[in-house]
């Protein structure tokens, strides 16, 4: 069905017409450039900046560093200390479950929530800006703030549930070993959803509800609907969402240091805060810090590599 | 056909208030208890006497705030540090983003993935060498020296998520532009960044709430008071042996409020589904 | 070139602009020196506020009389938790604070990386005041006779004691650990009130609460000379079993005690939820401040005393003063202010007995000789530190920082496992720290 291109953005007139047609041809070569010069500002804050201590964490783990000190080069050993202790194995199923469930859920509930969003509703704003309260709080914050909630005696949720007679015994959450990595990853949901939701819902508003219209009376189903349309112009959203989550949850160590420690007996232990003890803590052994920080470098690197793959293809989208 | 649709929707629309109202209990309770326990005495937050309403509710944690630390220096240090990183990085991140999504140049990928390798050194460890280069720089204790230090994790990050975006705007409407004579500069200010507006509120409030938390490096990089943040501020509260709950927590109330008016402001301006005709061809 | 002068003028304006902003450390070599402040104090947050005022005055009075002006001190305090992560990022960049207070072994790590400034004639000094000081508080500073650090303070952990509840209850204080135990079955009302609130989070508490326990056993870490880990033995046995007890058996300890922080037995005290903590007055005096009813019938007995007696745990916390500082001399006059008995004096009485001097005779006080203080001085001459009969080292300091003794505690009250099979874990982990540290 044609319809008329009306296109009610003003478009730049006659001024430019003075250049030639044969602009969109020749427009390759004037890519490169411009490629190199719109990246370059991002590139000069990230070589500039991040570069040299991102090269010092890598050369911290082949060390045995102590901080104000040299380090002195010892090969492999600190992977080698590693891979052999117990806690360090653990940890590292932990923190795939941890971020592996977290993302997960904070996918799901996000993608819902904007596709409710999405829908004319009254006082929908206010909506938008009450679900966005938990990112706007520091960290730090909502680690304490849930560590009081989740607290034996005092805490929110064992407070309630005994006054509604519901529980004889307080629900330890954060010190028995079945519930405590359940306990964290709500945290971890909680504060993290609102990222989800509001970048589905700015890629869902920027949707044009025509394209709905037409399917439907060209007589498409809901499911259709947001198959046909709405996920494919949503999948380069959700894959960046889903790749700086994960970078940054499994990175993440507030929660966990906050609310547990890492334990109880290491069953919350995941690498950032193993990390953290060991450059911080006893003997502050930064090589072995760094060592911890970086075991999932060629990993995620990988898992970087393959999600954008699609997205970073040489013809374009 | 059409009738199943409506009811479809109307079904969709049920389930969807009904999510909406458990999410914001979800999302609001916690939050409640953040602003209870600001609003009551130390006795009415410890132990079994723990009370869900406050029963005698006192502003005198708020007053501490103000007496103990000077927050208004910290909240103008704040919002300078937040605006300037924000802005800086949403130029960048334009740029940068528009160039990956739509331009066409050797080594595109290595470069976009390069800009994302640099969160895969933990902010946990990479403070370390982070201050001892700041130090060097002579960068350390200073707002802009923060401002300079959070471009590193916004830039990627905003970078990212506006690529997203700028893919999901529709080729044709550019190429049609282009081929009007517009180029690609233009293209860029006039077609795609309207375009994205809901996308640049999120990315922009996303950088700002980044800058505005952050602690860590806040925490490391600044020694007098003088360029102190409010994160930063708030680890008065945090002594050795116990936190001063009631104080910490009205901190944190009032800490959390400016972003999320700010969103509450910036939402006008975001046109939901701009009226575009359907490109054919 | 295909593109239009004006195109590329317009754009390499736009990057150039965009890319001056952003680099301003181009620029940004300072016209002044780096370092203004002739003297960084870094000082940890102490409990009670007015305690921090004090010792900010006191500092500040002390540079007034010598002659530094108020805008070339940086005084900063510090929450606890966050004072270590930037001081190892400011060590690593070359700049440490001229002088922090720390406890825990961090003298001994750090004098063993160099960073230290040595301050022996300081010590010295001290040893001719009030009596001198005691000598427990000297191992965690001496090394080869000289001292690298200036002893703050000394701390003991007594049995903290709901005294009201015991006389209601026409009890008398426990004076065995199976006293102790009758009596938390005796008057606890679980869950409102649990007996005893042993800390068994992985923080330092734990390893310093069991460590108590496992002295009055006849247990210890490691042996006098620094070397023969010791913790395998039918004393430590016999320790970690009772706590194992009185977690399992006679449920006497909150369940959440596993997941404590370093704050949580002060919270469940201070809430009145548990009737006995082990603790160093931090308590207390928060409470003269917050709950005066609690303060007042709050006692501080002395450890239940097991078959191999009865010891209390002593922390000390110590004057670390940084070598990398052009002005060591500021740093150790301030230093030697604080610690003047007069200054000393103020500051610890107004803080309510936060911490205890380490000078003898200032015992001698009056608020000192105040009936809650009864047993101060055989506590600080019986006590013990984390490592006795070793002394504080940084191999030492490593197994506090890893909480050894927190995990061995989980590994039977959280994976079940067999007493003996989890002291040994243990025993092997400490002697691997051990055994990295010699030459230390």
């Amino acid at each position: 069905m044609a319809t008329t291109t009306t296109v009610s953005l003003p478009l730049p007139t006659s001024s430019r017409r003075g250049l030639r047609g044969g602009r969109i041809l020749r427009g390759v070569s004037q890519d490169r450039i411009l490629g190199y010069l719109f990246l370059f500002p991002a590139l000069l804050v990230i070589v500039g900046l991040v570069a040299y201590p991102f090269a010092s964490a890598i050369v911290m783990t082949f060390q045995a560093k102590t901080a104000g000190a040299p380090g002195r080069f010892i090969g492999l050993d600190n992977y080698r200390e590693l891979f052999g202790s117990e806690q360090f194995l653990r940890a590292v199923i932990n923190t795939v479950a941890y971020t592996g469930i977290g993302v997960g859920l904070k996918f799901v509930f996000g993608l819902s929530m904007a596709l409710v969003l999405n829908q004319e509703r009254f006082c929908n704003n206010l909506f938008r800006s009450i679900l966005l309260i938990p990112w706007a709080i520091p960290t730090v914050m909502s680690a304490l703030n849930w560590r009081w909630i989740f607290d034996d005696a005092s805490g929110l949720i064992n407070n309630v549930l005994v006054r509604l007679n519901l529980i004889d015994e307080t629900i330890s959450w954060l010190s028995d070993p079945h519930l405590a990595m359940l306990s964290v990853i709500i945290v971890v949901v909680w504060q993290g959803t609102p990222f989800f939701t509001m970048s589905f819902l700015a890629g869902l508003q920027a949707i044009p509800k025509e394209l709905y219209e037409a399917a439907e009376i060209d007589g498409a189903s809901m499911l259709q609907q947001f198959s046909y349309i709405t996920l494919p112009r949503l999948q380069p959203i959700f894959i960046t969402a889903v790749m700086l989550s994960a970078i940054l949850t499994s990175a993440g160590i507030q929660f966990v240091l906050i609310l547990t420690n890492g334990g109880p007996s290491d069953r919350t232990m995941i690498f950032p805060v193993l990390a953290y003890h060991l450059a911080l803590g006893g003997a502050q052994r930064l090589g072995m810090g760094a060592a911890v920080s970086l075991v999932f470098f060629p990993l995620l690197v990988i898992f970087i590599v393959f999600l954008t793959r699609r997205m970073l293809r040489e013809k374009g989208e | 056909m059409a009738m199943r649709v409506t009811t479809q929707r109307r079904v969709f629309k049920g389930v969807g208030n009904g999510a909406l109202v458990l999410m914001v209990l979800w999302t609001l309770i916690p939050f409640y208890w953040m602003i209870a326990t600001s609003l009551k005495h130390d006795k009415e937050i410890y132990g079994y006497e723990a009370t869900l309403i406050p029963e005698r509710p006192t502003l005198a944690n708020y007053a501490t705030v103000f007496r103990e630390t000077p927050y208004l220096l910290f909240l103008r240090n704040s919002m300078a540090i937040a605006v300037g990183s924000t802005i800086l990085s949403m130029v960048i991140a334009c740029l940068a983003a528009y160039a990956i999504a739509r331009l066409n140049f050797p080594g595109r990928a290595l470069l976009a993935r390069g800009l994302v390798f640099t969160y895969l050194v933990p902010t946990s460890l990479l403070f370390i060498p982070m201050f001892a280069m700041m130090s060097m720089l002579r960068l350390t204790d200073s707002l802009h020296g923060l401002i300079i230090a959070y471009l590193g994790f916004d830039v990627p990050f905003c970078t990212w998520l506006l690529m997203g975006y700028f893919k999901s705007v529709p080729f044709d409407l550019e190429e049609a532009a282009r081929v009007d004579g517009c180029n690609r500069v233009g293209a860029l200010v006039r077609i795609v960044l309207p375009m994205s507006l809901p996308a640049l509120v999120v990315v922009t409030f996303f950088s700002f709430t980044h800058a505005w938390n952050e602690f860590l490096y806040a925490h490391v990089f600044t020694s007098t008071t003088n360029a102190r943040t409010v994160t930063t501020g708030l680890v008065n509260f945090m002594s050795q042996d116990v936190f001063f709950w009631g104080p910490l927590m009205a901190s944190t109330v009032m800490s959390a409020l400016p972003p999320v008016l700010m969103f509450l402001v910036f939402q006008r301006w975001v046109v939901k589904g701009l009226t575009l005709g359907g490109v054919k061809g | 070139m295909p593109t239009t002068r004006r195109e590329i003028l317009k754009t390499a304006g736009k990057t150039a602009a965009v890319v001056t902003t952003t680099a301003p450390w181009w620029l940004s070599r300072r016209a002044h020196a780096a370092r203004q402040a002739k003297l960084v104090v870094w000082n940890p947050a102490a409990l009670a506020p007015q305690v921090d005022k004090i010792m900010q005055e006191q500092c500040y009075a002390y540079a007034k009389q010598a002659g530094i002006k108020e805008n070339e001190i940086d005084y900063q305090i510090i929450g606890g938790p966050q004072l270590v992560p930037k001081l190892v990022a400011a060590l690593e960049a070359g700049n440490p604070p001229d002088i922090t207070r720390l406890g825990g072994g961090y003298v001994q790590l750090y004098r063993s990386q160099g960073h230290l400034l040595e301050v022996t004639d300081l010590v010295n000094k001290m040893q001719k005041q009030q009596g001198g000081l005691f000598p427990v508080s000297l191992p965690s500073v001496m090394h080869e006779g000289k001292a690298w650090g200036v002893p703050q303070s000394i701390s003991p952990w007594p049995l903290v004691t709901r005294l009201d509840l015991l006389e209601a209850a026409k009890v008398d204080p426990p004076k065995t650990w199976d006293e102790l135990i009758e009596v938390c079955k005796k008057l606890q009302k679980p869950p409102k009130v649990t007996g005893f609130g042993l800390c068994l989070g992985l923080q330092n508490d734990t390893d310093n609460n069991v460590m108590n326990m496992i002295w009055c056993y006849g247990g210890k870490l490691v042996e006098a000379d620094n070397k023969t880990v010791a913790l395998h033995s039918k004393g430590t046995i016999a320790a970690v079993q009772l706590i194992a007890d009185m977690f399992s058996k006679h449920k006497i300890i909150p369940k959440g005690a596993i997941a404590w922080d370093n704050t949580g037995n002060n919270k469940a005290y201070q809430s009145r939820q548990v009737i006995f903590v082990l603790n160093p007055t931090s308590i207390y005096a928060h409470l003269a401040d917050s709950d005066k009813e609690l303060y007042n019938v709050t006692g501080l007995l002395p450890v239940p005393a097991g078959p191999a007696g009865a010891v209390e745990e002593l922390t000390t916390a110590e004057w670390l003063l940084f070598k990398k500082n052009p002005y060591p001399e500021v740093a150790k006059g301030l230093a030697e202010y604080w610690m003047a008995p007069e200054n000393l004096r103020v500051m610890i009485e107004e803080g309510d007995g936060r911490w205890g001097p380490p000078f003898k005779n200032m015992y001698d006080s009056k608020f000192w000789k105040r009936p809650v203080f009864q047993h101060w001085r055989g506590m600080l001459e019986r006590g013990r530190q984390f490592p006795a009969p070793g002394a504080m080292n940084p191999a030492a300091g490593e197994v506090l920082a890893t909480y050894t003794i927190g995990r061995m505690m989980h590994r039977v009250l959280v994976e079940s496992w067999n007493v003996e099979k989890a002291v040994v874990e243990a025993h092997k982990k400490v002697a691997e720290i051990y055994a990295r540290y010699q030459g230390a």
